[in-house]
């Protein structure tokens, strides 16, 4: 319980975050990609954001548990949509199957980019947090000069 | 008098850095399905620790937020306005505790001078 653990939640928001905004950058660059390494057209990926204790990295176990109130966030998990592609009937596209349909990723780039100002937003709360936290630091040294 | 005065100021202190983590934590947890915000009884919490029992505080869930479809009910405006709060508080409290110290080092240099 200090307010350098509170360093420690801000941060693992912030690294969430970025990972979230990651990915949805990724979706959108991949919006018409037919060819994968895997196979077919690209598929839209998507965090699974859980709640984790991040104790300071020099807090030992008893304070990791003392610590069960506050808690930060990790990505636990990036799915990716196994769903049906869309397909567009274009004869003369080199990824065309035999009956003129090109399969392409099932996603939509302006749910992407709206998701993408969610995640923008997420990450500026967690650094104002970090911002104020380190003011409070600072303020708490300044009573030793 | 003085060291009850600072003793109080940095309890205070305490409160304050304890309801910082959670909001912290809130914040972290704006888009994790299924929290719910946290936060502690500051009142409470103060006055138990004037009374000599020990942090930590108990954090408790906040009722009467409005809860997504997803299951979480961060607010991130209360949030923020909760982080300037406090964070106006501490600078409040860590500047009178300053006057404190000054006031015992200027009673010190009395006593030599």
């Amino acid at each position: 319980m200090s307010l350098f653990t509170s360093l420690s939640v801000s941060a693992s928001g912030m690294s969430a975050e970025r990972t979230r905004a990651q990915l949805l950058v990724e979706n959108i660059a991949n919006a018409e990609t037919t060819r994968t390494p895997e196979g077919g057209p690209y598929r839209r990926k998507d965090v699974v954001f859980q709640s984790d204790n991040v104790g300071s990295p020099f807090a030992g176990i008893l304070a990791d548990q003392m610590n069960s109130g506050s808690v930060g966030v990790t990505v636990s998990d990036v799915v990716v949509d196994q769903g049906e592609p869309d397909k567009r009937y274009l004869p003369g596209h080199p990824d065309a199957g035999p009956d003129g349909y090109v399969a392409f990723p099932h996603l939509n780039p302006a749910e992407e980019m709206v998701d993408l100002m969610g995640a923008s937003n997420g990450y500026q709360a967690n650094v104002a947090a970090m911002t104020s936290i380190k003011e409070m630091l600072q303020q708490s040294i300044t009573l030793l000069k | 008098m003085i060291e009850q005065i600072a003793q109080s100021l940095g309890k205070y202190m305490d409160v304050l850095a304890a309801r910082q983590e959670l909001i912290a934590s809130n914040i972290a947890n704006i888009d994790t399905p299924g929290y719910r915000t946290m936060d502690l009884d500051f009142q409470q919490e103060f006055q138990g620790l004037l009374d000599g029992e020990g942090l930590p505080g108990i954090p408790l869930e906040v009722g009467g937020l409005r809860i997504n479809n997803d299951g979480n009910d961060v607010n991130m405006d209360r949030e923020l306005r909760l982080l300037a709060e406090n964070s106006i508080r501490f600078s409040a409290v860590s500047s009178m505790a300053q006057q404190q110290i000054a006031l015992i080092k200027s009673a010190i240099d009395n006593l030599q001078g």
